[in-house]
């Protein structure tokens, strides 16, 4: 099954119910039916073949991606908010001939930009399309493959997520599960639906026939309203609670309908928990863990165990499998650390394009999460790092080396240390330490990362230093250059 | 009026997407040409707050306010006064 044949069932069912709506617009399952069919007509020559998504979000993306689903073809959302230099990186790696896009990214990103596709389709609000070019090549997939979604791609390689389905549908059940979605819920869409976490509140909201309410967060006052419209239930990453928590009265008059807060794509900290308690005590909150190689959920912790487990992850949601293994992956006592490792009907299909990083990731069919963890006598899983250096950064996974290659090798410069820090609303943003070299110029540096990085990449200072920030044992590690940050600013 | 924008022009040129050489219409979306976003509307928000000494109550923060050159001047005008 697929999760177009959700929108069919219910257009046949329920056609007047809502599925999608905005500020201005709102569409039935019966309408939304129609439309992807629509769209799928326009693919239907394509035989599984690659369609990137180039759209803002919206209800017009969603279209998009259930008519090339309901095509069988397969799509890659491209993630918007990335400057155009990270989307072609993407695409350089995706190997993708056809693209389907909004009027509104068409002209904003140029014909230039279109150029390298064999076919282009532009589509309009009112659903009429324009096919610019139509070339269709003979493509080899995994048969399986229905959605790659890429999880990196700011620097060094793009990893494209292969999805199938059966991942699709066996997460998004276990979602519906947790949260108890019905199709009486209205689930509030206000991070990008081009990853993980946005992609999975559409696909549990569609599939039990209730509806999604789709928004930005750029403007609080029409967040405010957005929430306050009778949603039921509210998604956002940790950053997204900061955000809304700056206006405390407005969080407690929106919320007074909702029922559950839901959270992913970083921990919740005890200060998130105390405050929404204070200003909307009914309200469940329920923090999630996951990542994209698990299609979008892995673990959540139980609304009443909130308040005592908010440093863990929880346990694991229906069909998962979660454990902790040593080096030679064998399952540890509790309170060893190990690597924490998932099986599922949810786990990835592979990499796009790399059968190595699939080996690694994926072994005897356990997903190899990077992350460190123990588990407490009760079975719940506290996390306790990264495997590798991986950092988040405003509520996104950042490979802090990468980084500072990728601003190496094209700046002036010596050598370029990244360093978190705490910031009011991402949680953690970054600081450079550099090493100049001649003609460095800080202007030029911030400068670069404006163009070349996504918002939360931007640094918030850039201080010069004379050495390369050692560890005791000789070794650069993220601990060693929080260290040199935390001397450089005493002695400031 | 002018002068507000210019001062606009210029916070967004060292804080936000914008390079140098832009050239930004007084009615082209900030969101929508990917020029700020939420986090960085946020820090626009307290810029102006301090710069202006001003108090922008939350029903204000619309996309009539904040989207454009010309609503974010309208509106520290307005209420500046």
């Amino acid at each position: 099954m697929r999760i177009d044949a959700y929108i069919s069932e219910f257009a046949r069912k329920t056609p007047q119910s809502i599925a999608l709506e905005d500020s201005k617009n709102s569409v039935s399952y019966g309408c939304l039916e129609k439309d992807i069919s629509d769209i799928a007509l326009y693919l239907k020559d394509f035989k599984r073949s690659r369609f990137t998504i180039l759209a803002e979000s919206g209800i017009q993306y969603i279209k998009l991606l259930l008519g090339v689903y309901r095509s069988e073809n397969i799509a890659i959302p491209l993630p918007i908010e990335f400057p155009r230099f990270n989307l072609e990186r993407i695409l350089d790696s995706a190997h993708v001939n056809n693209i389907i896009t909004t009027d509104t990214q068409y002209s904003r990103f140029g014909k230039n930009f279109f150029e390298r596709f064999g076919t282009v389709i532009v589509t309009y609000n009112d659903m009429s399309v324009n096919i610019l070019r139509k070339d269709i090549k003979d493509e080899t997939n995994n048969p399986e493959l229905r959605l790659v979604l890429y999880t990196s791609g700011t620097t060094g390689t793009p990893k494209g997520v292969m999805l199938s389905d059966r991942n699709l549908i066996a997460n998004g059940e276990s979602i519906i599960g947790v949260l108890g979605i019905t199709s009486e819920d209205k689930g509030a869409l206000v991070i990008s639906p081009h990853h993980a976490f946005g992609n999975s509140i559409l696909n549990s909201h569609l599939m039990a026939g209730g509806s999604i309410r789709i928004g930005t967060m750029n403007f609080m006052n029409s967040v405010f309203n957005l929430i306050g419209s009778g949603v039921s239930i509210f998604y956002g990453v940790p950053s997204t609670y900061r955000m809304l928590l700056k206006y405390p009265d407005s969080f407690r008059q929106a919320f007074t309908g909702v029922r559950t807060a839901a959270s992913a794509g970083g921990g919740m900290d005890k200060s998130i928990v105390k405050e929404i308690r204070e200003l909307a005590p009914w309200l469940e909150i329920l923090p999630m863990y996951g990542q994209t190689e698990a299609t979008a959920r892995l673990a959540y912790v139980p609304a009443e165990d909130v308040d005592k487990f908010i440093d863990t992850i929880g346990k694991a949601i229906p069909g998962v499998t979660l454990d902790v293994f040593d080096s030679e992956c064998r399952s540890v006592e509790p309170n060893i650390e190990g690597e924490l490792v998932a099986r599922g009907e949810n786990i990835l299909l592979g990499y796009l394009g790399d059968e190595i990083a699939t080996k690694s990731k994926v072994v005897n069919g356990w997903l190899h999460t990077g992350d460190l963890a123990q588990k407490l006598p009760n079975g719940y899983i506290r996390l306790l790092g990264r495997k590798d250096d991986i950092i988040k950064i405003g509520d996104h996974r950042v490979n802090p080396r990468e980084i500072e290659r990728y601003i190496e090798e094209n700046n002036r410069v010596s050598r370029v240390f990244v360093v978190p820090v705490s910031h009011e609303l991402m949680g953690t943003a970054i600081s450079l330490m550099v090493m100049p070299a001649e003609g460095t110029e800080i202007e030029a540096l911030y400068a670069f990362c404006r163009k070349n990085f996504p918002g939360y990449l931007c640094p918030r200072e850039i201080l010069f230093i004379d050495h390369i920030p050692l560890s005791e044992n000789g070794k650069i590690s993220n601990r060693s250059i929080i260290e040199e940050y935390r001397h450089v600013k005493n002695s400031m | 009026m002018e002068q507000i924008k210019n001062c606009l022009i210029d916070y967004l040129k060292a804080n936000s997407f914008m390079d140098k050489d832009t050239h930004l219409e007084d009615s082209d979306s900030l969101t929508q040409n990917g020029i700020i976003d939420s986090i960085g509307l946020l820090e626009l928000i307290d810029y102006i707050t301090e710069k202006y000494s001003i108090e922008i109550p939350e029903e204000m923060l619309t996309p009539e306010n904040f989207d454009t050159l010309q609503g974010i001047s309208n509106m520290i005008q307005k209420l500046a006064k």
